[in-house]
């Protein structure tokens, strides 16, 4: 079975064109004997910004249970409802273009750009989404702040980590990561950044919410600094969501290592020796 | 086929467990099961987001020509790895190899495409957890 399982791989791996990637997505990260300084603000306060790009450390990819021993959520009974409701009765979220919010877009594989300033800090994302955060230690949450998808998010400085308080989230329309895990909008999230050298950022994601899962649990990931010159570009999800009419409810299958996906995929058909002519 | 193992370990490791990021996982659309090849003439080309559209002309067998959609990835992620807007022209004749619509719609995930020229390129959707998508 895993004779037959490798040579499945090899064969997809090597029947797929191999195209030149000098920007992908996510990168390796090669980690530097003698690491650039964390730049700072004139305030003396690290400086996130920058494009961010996710590395093939995180594994796996899209999961908000990454962190956890077997990839085990500790769902309550709602919650277990919920993720069924969300495997079989609901489509993805995000590929109708409703925003992903908070833990989601941590987790995705999409690289992001920060803009930080002294008293708010945006963050910029793929789908041309943004959330614009105060910075503001005096600052308190509202008694019933209207529900969003990032939340009501409230920044202060914690020693060098900017920690990123957020209550006030959506109960409908959002899934907490790719894989359609839940979240209910009892959803907290406390994020702390930091950015230990000038290629490196890292976020410990706290998550609570009482509703869904029996104990609040962690997400950790790093990501490295792109080049210089790469940016977020323009993306309007909506323009030309022809799928949106096909997609089927859930993510599909999700393979026994957390990530999305099939397992056995069929080959493609042998790469075309001779070129199509032109009728 | 006995694979060495160091080879096998590092093919799996490309494969499984990238971040996943795409606008759409490729199992909620696309059956794996299904790899298919469609050859026709290009008659419409949306290089938009979420994903690119190029739809084709198919004559079937018994003469019929028939439309096929093609769905590739995002314009930017299609640009960076080297397949442009300009590489399709109405009225070519492409070759495209991918996965069957998993409703049954003559919808296809245009994995690879070769173009008139010779080229090959992939249409594959960044991080959608779809064959190959350890590529982008």
């Amino acid at each position: 079975m895993l004779r037959l399982y490798i040579a499945s791989i090899l064969l997809v791996a090597f029947s797929e064109p191999l195209a030149a990637q000098d920007n992908p997505l996510t990168v390796v990260d090669v980690k530097s004997a003698k690491p650039r300084p964390t730049p700072r603000m004139s305030d003396g306060h690290p400086d996130l910004s920058g494009y961010w790009k996710g590395t093939r450390d995180t594994v796996p990819g899209g999961n908000i249970a990454k962190d956890l021993p077997g990839l085990k959520l500790p769902l309550t009974a709602a919650g277990e409802a919920a993720l069924q409701h969300n495997l079989t009765a609901t489509i993805d979220p995000e590929s109708l273009c409703i925003i992903g919010g908070i833990p989601r877009h941590n987790a995705s594989g999409l690289p992001f750009e920060i803009l930080q300033g002294a008293k708010k800090v945006a963050f910029l994302y793929w789908y041309s989404y943004y959330r614009l955060i105060p910075i503001d230690a005096k600052r308190k949450h509202t008694e019933d702040p209207d529900p969003s998808f990032f939340g009501e998010e409230i920044g202060r400085w914690e020693g060098d980590a900017l920690v990123i308080d957020s209550i006030g989230f959506k109960d409908e329309k959002v899934w907490i990561d790719e894989n359609a895990n839940p979240h209910s909008d009892a959803l907290h999230v406390v994020e702390r950044w930091t950015r230990p050298d000038a290629d490196h950022i890292h976020v410990e994601t706290l998550i609570e919410d009482p509703k869904f899962y029996t104990k609040s649990f962690k997400y950790s990931r790093t990501w490295v600094l792109g080049k210089p010159d790469e940016e977020i570009q323009e993306y309007s999800c909506s323009e030309n969501n022809v799928d949106k009419d096909h997609l089927g409810f859930g993510p599909g299958p999700i393979r026994p290592d957390g990530t999305r996906g099939y397992l056995d995929p069929a080959p493609l058909p042998p790469p075309v020796q001779k070129p199509p002519a032109n009728k | 086929m006995k694979v060495p193992f160091a080879i096998a370990a590092a093919l799996l490791s490309m494969i499984v467990g990238l971040p996943a990021s795409a606008h759409h996982s490729f199992a909620a659309e696309f059956d794996a099961s299904k790899a298919i090849r469609v050859s026709g003439t290009l008659t419409k080309i949306d290089w938009a987001n979420p994903h690119i559209y190029f739809y084709l002309d198919v004559k079937e067998d018994g003469g019929n020509v028939v439309k096929w959609s093609c769905e590739a990835g995002s314009p930017g992620a299609l640009s960076r790895r080297g397949f442009k807007k300009g590489d399709l022209k109405l009225g070519d004749t492409l070759i495209v190899d991918g996965y069957r619509a998993k409703d049954g719609s003559r919808l296809m995930d245009a994995r690879r495409v070769t173009l008139p020229d010779g080229r090959v390129v992939s249409g594959a959707s960044v991080g959608d957890g779809g064959p190959g998508s350890q590529n982008q």
